[in-house]
């Protein structure tokens, strides 16, 4: 019976330290049903809603929007075209859409999904090697005029560079130097996509990825996720 | 020794659960930092970088999918219209919809617009 337990003790052991994300007790199924419920293939990224003092945060992530989502196997419509159509239209500012009714966007773009990003945070810290972002992703649904997919949380990208300088004070201050020059040039691109990644890790897949709807069962991530994300330089 | 079978049973599937490989459906290259780059700048150096990076993109896929990603042939046929290239910017614009029959909605509009 002892011997039993240890067992299962191990084995569960085995099973926690395995899971790498923070996930919930809900499937994918039960945390976006209406992205199971009727197939939306097309993903339209508007501008991202720039809520920060870092002007150029708007740019790092409207730029590695569409990757993770094509690769999640939905068709998104042409970033760059699309951008140059909201910029000639006067209509860069998603903030003007985010609360009105998709169906214009639909009719334009042929989108089912209209996908808003608000950056609430975008921080750098040079001592201690890291980049805070605060970030919330609101897909909404064209045909529905519903939130399909809602997720937010805050990511620390942490840049530091490691084993500099060797050890003792001298080694403590070359490394945190180091660390300070490594942030500062680190690229903010490889920040914001890091964080698209991490984030966007369990939005369901679209009609390109073999996992499309088979995945309905794996487990959907926190509604509001904190992690902390070493970027490599 | 049932108890045995169990615990290697559940420790095989965790082990397999977490080392799962997620392969890429498309070759992207350095298409986000190309892409930033020259909408920041808008220099010519980096929109011929960015080009570059198309091409690359449309040439090269080892993905699993072995075909170019959603939006490429738009967004480099649109760049290649503005720079005055636009017979072979059309083709593009027409490559993107007969690969992605979805993006016909709005790439007509944009080739209807051009003409």
């Amino acid at each position: 019976m002892k011997q039993l337990k240890i067992t299962l003790v191990i084995a569960i052991c085995v099973f926690m330290i395995s899971g790498c994300t923070t996930t919930t007790n809900l499937t994918r199924k039960q945390a976006y049903p209406e992205m199971y419920r009727d197939p939306l293939l097309s993903i339209l990224v508007m501008p991202p809603i720039n809520k920060t003092n870092k002007v150029e945060a708007k740019e790092f992530f409207f730029t590695t929007l569409s990757q993770p989502l094509c690769e999640k196997g939905y068709y998104v419509i042409p970033p760059y075209l699309s951008m140059e159509i909201f910029k000639n239209e006067s209509a860069y500012d998603a903030d003007l859409f985010i609360d009105r009714p998709m169906d214009k966007f639909a009719n334009y773009f042929g989108a089912d999904i209209i996908f808003f990003t608000i950056i609430h945070r975008w921080e750098k810290m040079a001592v201690g090697g890291s980049i805070t972002i605060e970030v919330e992703y609101i897909a909404k649904s064209t045909k529905t005029n519903t939130i399909v997919y809602k997720r937010s949380g805050t990511l620390v990208l942490d840049t530091s560079v490691q084993n500099i300088g060797g050890g003792g004070l001298m080694g403590a201050l070359v490394q945190m130097a180091a660390t300070a020059i490594s942030t500062a040039a680190t690229p903010h691109v490889k920040a914001a996509r890091a964080c698209n990644l991490f984030a966007l890790s369990d939005f369901p897949s679209g009609k390109y990825n073999p996992s499309c709807i088979s995945d309905s069962t794996q487990q959907a991530g926190e509604k509001t996720f904190r992690a902390t994300v070493k970027v490599n330089q | 020794m049932k108890m045995k079978l169990i615990f290697w049973l559940i420790t095989l599937t965790a082990i397999f659960c977490s080392c799962t490989v997620s392969t890429q459906l498309y070759t992207w290259g350095d298409y986000s930092n190309a892409t930033y780059n020259f909408i920041k700048t808008r220099t010519d150096k980096d929109r011929d970088e960015l080009i570059t990076c198309y091409k690359k993109i449309i040439k090269d896929q080892s993905g699993e999918r072995k075909t170019v990603p959603p939006g490429i042939y738009a967004d480099y046929g649109y760049l290649l219209i503005q720079t005055g290239k636009s017979d072979e910017g059309k083709q593009m614009l027409s490559k993107e919809i007969e690969l992605y029959p979805e993006s016909k909605v709005f790439i007509e509009k944009i080739i209807k617009n051009i003409q």
